[in-house]
């Protein structure tokens, strides 16, 4: 699975252009462009509210946008359904995490591989050789996925239900089983939210291995500024459904309008 | 404060007496002798809501989240009230009946009869009677009181032995055909003079059940354990106790119709039927989380091709339906065919219901298990399949020589059947199908999201749970040899689901058990017929209430039922242990 260190190059596997959500009178999105290159990792950041989560699921097809477009390689998905968009290599996690609560946590992670396997009925019935190993091959990978957080998510806690994990494991899994649905671009919502400074360090590690080792993509919507700062390649700031910087970490940080969309508009005193 | 909650109890308990009365399961009942020429089935009804009541006065409440167990002395004082309280509300009907003169109640409640009216006075005048009862009751909660704080050690043996005899007398026209049948001698038994179980029988047959409990309480630990070790099973092992009632149960299945003879054998026949449809709806309601309420939509679908297939007579006209549709094929031949259509119709129906949910969903199923008896009922398609008249000669399901309309051979055919769908259920159940359906029951969009077809899987699920219920179907019609609209009514819907929830949503042992408990035991106690529905309801809400998760639940369905309890105190302790280890140090110590 590993690759060599990425070559961010100029070959684009996403492509966001004028994407505009509307929530009645609400404009979550209006006229969001975006790019991301093979191999990067991209944070986007900006103030609750700029429309961070709804790109996420406009991406994934939970949302249809009401225009514009988004290229994932040479096709157009938007109007696909969501099982669709992961089958084709775009997987997330929520910001709220959501996993199968009452499935053990090897099942969760062999969830993912579901769009990766063709079982049938009849087969399934019948437990022929080729769905035995089938299912073998997705156990093993499922574990394989699961395995990425070392020892955390592996051993006697396979078959505990997933209820029975502390926050910060629900999140890992809840990225273990994205990774188990052999993504090529992985969206990661807030994956530090509520985890403690030594966990949050941790899993900013976990992301530039996910480039480094595993060879994904990785946009990441992310609030704290440590982790943005030590993965990005990029950083995308957004406010009221727009790009509004574009840059390096440093960059961005400093870059007028994004301070005035975290802070306000300076006072004439200061 | 605490008394008013015990006297409230206690009222509660006598207006249910006082409504168990005149629907006439006091009064038509005093001749039904479970113990001896005491205890008779009049006499357990007239005492049970008392009963309860000092059960649940002496519970241990939950007051803003804690939970107050109560001193034995306070306990029994809780009983002994409700019980009593209970007693008095009973009695003052009676005493009020006897004033306004039985007669003239009769007129309005007909159960109300000289013979009940004798019954609960015990034979005396109107007042020693009402007395009586006020004791009988205030003794009967004191127990129920008693039964509740006793240590789990006495309170277990002493619940299943009592259970255990009532059964016994219940079956007291099905256990004594099968000693009969074993050349056993039965009158030390079962009292040949009164029907019900002997005084010697009922201490036996109570001490055996247990010295069972008692058993399993004491070796049940270290057997579980050692059976795990023995499977080589990583999850929680099924308990022996468990275990042992499963192979016990399925060798009793395997020799009942031979044992019962064919009046009990028609009963079970009908069990397996609605075991078949209850393991085809436990893959929609227990696997898929679909709530459908029109389930006998595939019950009438399997009967009626199966009959349109195979070749039947319409009563109407007296001949064979007149479309080209109307075939003679072999009952073995005609199967297949017949699951494939219901599968077709199972997603077709499912179809324009994908987008509902809950609620909504149940309510339009509701409506399409209605059209079906309609449709089947109607005129219009008389020439078809018999309208009201409905149709007759239906195949016996013949191999070679060998027919099944016999009970105890149409028992065996049905008991095959119930198998097959249970491997398939089971298979399912445990491959990639079940778990995508699992994950969609759990979080629909999230399931989604990680590249499950809800929709493909949803039409999946009415179309298998749609196969198995027309092979119920198919097999009905040859049980009975005749289809009327009449034996498709929305009950049978309501009723499937019953068995279901009733034995543990998910679980297919679960739907054996309470296709046993809802159908077999109505059809077997003819005399309570007529109470069947209300028994229906009492048992559903009593499910419901106390034991959400069925009779035999399947364990993960039990899990999501007590789930956001558990999940915080497992998610509490996590925390508190830490999660913490040295990969982390050594990571966060490069990085700052």
């Amino acid at each position: 699975m590993s690759e060599p260190a990425p070559v961010v190059g100029i070959d684009s596997v996403l492509e966001v252009r004028g994407l505009e959500k509307h929530f009645g009178g609400l404009y979550a999105l209006s006229g969001l462009d975006m790019d991301v290159r093979k191999g990067e990792i991209v944070s986007v950041i900006g103030p609750n509210g700029a429309g961070k989560s709804t790109l996420f699921n406009v991406i994934t097809g939970i949302y249809e946008p009401d225009a514009g477009d988004i290229r994932y390689g040479d096709v157009s998905i938007v109007g696909l359904r969501p099982h669709q968009v992961v089958k084709l290599g775009i997987a997330r996690t929520f910001q709220n995490v959501r996993l199968f609560a009452n499935m053990t946590i090897l099942e969760n992670a062999m969830v993912g591989q579901h769009c990766r396997s063709k079982g049938g009925v009849f087969g399934s019935i019948l437990r022929t050789p080729g769905i035995r190993a089938e299912e073998e091959r997705i156990r093993e990978r499922a574990k394989e996925a699961l395995s990425f957080f070392g020892k955390r998510l592996s051993g006697y806690r396979l078959e505990q239900p997933a209820f029975s994990l502390s926050y910060a494991n629900r999140r890992r899994l809840e990225m273990a089983r994205a990774l188990a649905t052999d993504p090529q671009l992985l969206l990661l919502d807030e994956p530090t939210a509520g985890m403690n400074p030594r966990e949050t360090l941790e899993l900013r590690d976990h992301i530039v291995r996910m480039r480094d080792e595993l060879g994904l993509t990785v946009i990441v919507i992310e609030h704290d500024m440590r982790v943005v700062k030590g993965v990005s390649d990029r950083v995308i700031a957004c406010d009221y459904g727009q790009k509004i910087a574009e840059g390096t970490y440093d960059e961005v940080a400093h870059d007028e309008r994004v301070i005035e969309a975290y802070l306000g508009t300076k006072t004439t005193d200061d | 404060m605490a008394a008013s909650r015990w006297v409230r109890m206690g009222a509660a308990a006598g207006v249910v007496t006082i409504f168990l009365a005149l629907v006439g399961l006091i009064g038509g009942f005093t001749d039904v002798y479970l113990i001896g020429d005491q205890i008779v089935f009049a006499g357990l009804m007239l005492v049970l809501p008392a009963f309860v009541a000092g059960l649940v006065a002496a519970a241990p409440r939950v007051e803003g989240g804690e939970r107050h167990e109560m001193q034995l002395s306070e306990a029994m004082k809780a009983a002994a009230v409700a019980g009593a309280v209970a007693g008095v509300t009973f009695a003052l009907a009676v005493v009020l009946a006897d004033w306004i003169g039985a007669e003239r109640i009769r007129t309005v409640f007909l159960n109300v009869s000289p013979q009940l009216m004798e019954f609960v006075n015990f034979g005396q005048a109107t007042g020693p009677g009402a007395l009586i009862i006020v004791a009988i009751s205030a003794l009967a909660g004191v127990i129920g009181g008693a039964l509740r704080v006793a240590p789990r050690s006495v309170r277990r043996p002493v619940t299943a032995a009592v259970m255990v005899t009532l059964v016994f007398g219940f079956l007291q026209r099905v256990i004594p055909i099968a000693l009969d049948q074993l050349k056993l001698e039965r009158d030390w038994l079962y009292s040949p003079e009164f029907d019900g179980l002997t005084w010697i029988g009922a201490v036996v047959v109570g001490a055996v059940a247990a010295g069972f409990s008692v058993l399993n309480a004491r070796f049940g630990e270290r057997l579980r354990g050692g059976l795990a070790r023995a499977g080589g099973q990583s999850g929680p092992a099924i308990s022996p106790a468990r275990l042992v009632a499963g192979l016990v149960g399925l060798a009793l299945l395997l020799v009942a119709p031979l044992l019962l003879g064919s009046v009990i054998s028609e009963v079970l026949g009908t069990v397996m039927v609605f075991a078949l449809l209850g393991v085809g709806l436990n893959i929609v309601v227990g696997y898929a989380g679909l709530l459908d309420l029109g389930y006998v939509f595939f019950f009438a679908l399997g009967a009626y091709s199966l009959a349109l297939l195979t070749g039947a007579t319409l009563n109407a006209y007296g001949i064979p339906p007149e479309p080209v549709i109307s075939g003679h094929l072999n009952f073995y031949v005609a199967i297949p065919i017949v699951m494939v259509i219901a599968a077709a119709a199972g997603a077709l129906v499912g179809a324009p219901v994908l987008r509902l949910r809950g609620d909504y969903l149940a309510l339009v199923t509701l409506g399409l298990g209605e059209m079906v008896t309609v449709l089947v009922g109607s005129p219009w398609l008389v020439p078809l399949v018999g309208g009201p008249s409905g149709m007759r000669g239906i195949t016996d399901a013949a191999i070679g020589g060998l027919a099944f309309r016999d009970p105890q051979r149409f028992y065996y055919l049905a008991l095959a059947f119930v198998g097959l769908a249970a491997f398939i259920s089971w298979r399912l159940a445990t491959s990639r199908i079940g778990r995508a359906w699992t994950a969609m029951r759990e979080d629909e969009q999230t399931a989604d999201a990680m590249g499950i077809s809800t929709t493909r899987f949803k039409l999946l699920a009415f179309a298998i749970g749609g196969a198995i219920g027309s092979l119920g179907g198919a097999l009905f019609a040859v049980k009975i040899g005749s289809l009327t609209p009449a034996s498709f009514q929305v009950l049978v819907s309501i009723q499937v689901l019953g068995l279901v929830i009733l034995g543990g949503m998910g679980s297919i042992p679960g739907v054996i058990v309470g296709a046993l408990v809802l159908v077999g035991l109505p059809g077997l106690l003819r005399e309570f017929e007529e109470y069947r529905f209300l028994a229906y309801g009492a048992a559903v809400v009593a499910v419901m209430v106390l034991r959400p998760q069925g009779l035999v639940p399947n364990v993960r369905r039990s899990r999501e039922l007590q789930d956001e309890e558990r999940a915080q105190d497992e998610w509490a302790k996590a925390v508190e242990e830490g999660e913490t280890s040295p990969e982390i140090a050594t990571a966060s110590g490069a990085t700052t």
